[in-house]
């Protein structure tokens, strides 16, 4: 199982979700404890909750076609193990800083 | 209207919840003769979840501030402060899971047990999310509630 190949937009669009789920984290921190970046937000579509969505999805369309693109039209090539540690830790770690930020750092 | 809008966003996320649920069932048993079927189960949820994103943005964006101002003032504050606040971004999270399930789902997975354990672990964390952001719904929602039970007294 750890040799089957996995298709390049598989791999660049998990590689890509991780990192928006981390982002996605870090922007709910980001905007919380700088006023002014929760202003920019507001200002951006006129609700600081609609840019924050529209950030990570447009980071998760840009990345995934980015890392499809890596070595020369090839994508990414990464074991299905690390993938998948990527990809699950990715979306465990985004989700615990979330919890933990409104849980303690709020 | 309102409550409407709110109920619907409820039955869409509660469609994508059990077509994930269904999806893994389906993976773990995937064969040439399903995997038609698993691909338009992943489009359906992803379907579902997108449905459920804009109808809940557009309660939240113009009309969870009533909620709001009625949670703050009643026993359970922490149905905005925790459970809303972090709904609100976890789900963007379950959105991105679940735009990414059909990409996975478009593989063969019959042939390719790679792609099969991505397509388990993905709609696993999708049904595991899922079922989060409904029960931080139902806790918001009664918060809502003890606020206007507290203030009927």
């Amino acid at each position: 199982m750890e040799n089957t190949p996995i298709p390049k937009y598989t791999i660049s669009f998990g590689l890509s979700l991780a990192l928006a789920c981390v982002v996605n984290a870090l922007l709910v921190v980001a905007k919380e404890k700088i006023p002014s970046v929760m202003a920019g937000m507001q200002k951006l579509t006129g609700h600081h909750w609609v840019s924050h969505c529209a950030i990570v999805l447009l980071l998760f369309a840009l990345f995934g076609w980015l890392f499809a693109r890596a070595n020369g039209g090839r994508g990414i090539n990464l074991t299905l193990n690390r993938f998948l540690a990527t990809l699950v830790s990715g979306v465990a770690l985004g989700g615990l800083l979330i919890f933990a930020f409104y849980l303690i750092g709020d | 209207m309102s409550e409407i809008v709110l109920m619907a966003h409820v039955l869409f996320g509660m469609a994508c919840l059990v077509t994930s649920v269904c999806i893994f069932v389906d993976v773990l048993h995937v064969s040439a003769t399903n995997q038609a079927r698993i691909r338009k189960m992943s489009w359906a949820a992803a379907v579902a979840l997108w449905l459920a994103f804009f109808i809940a943005g557009y309660w939240y964006v113009f009309f969870y501030h009533v909620d709001k101002a009625i949670i703050l003032k009643g026993p359970w504050p922490s149905a905005h402060t925790f459970f809303m606040e972090t709904k609100e971004h976890l789900v963007i999270m379950l959105l991105l899971l679940a735009t990414y399930l059909p990409i996975v789902a478009s593989n063969d997975l019959a042939a390719n047990p790679g792609a099969r354990k991505i397509a388990l672990w993905v709609a696993g964390m999708i049904a595991v999310l899922a079922l989060m952001m409904e029960g931080e719904g139902a806790i918001i929602a009664m918060g809502v509630k003890v606020a206007l039970l507290a203030g009927a007294k």
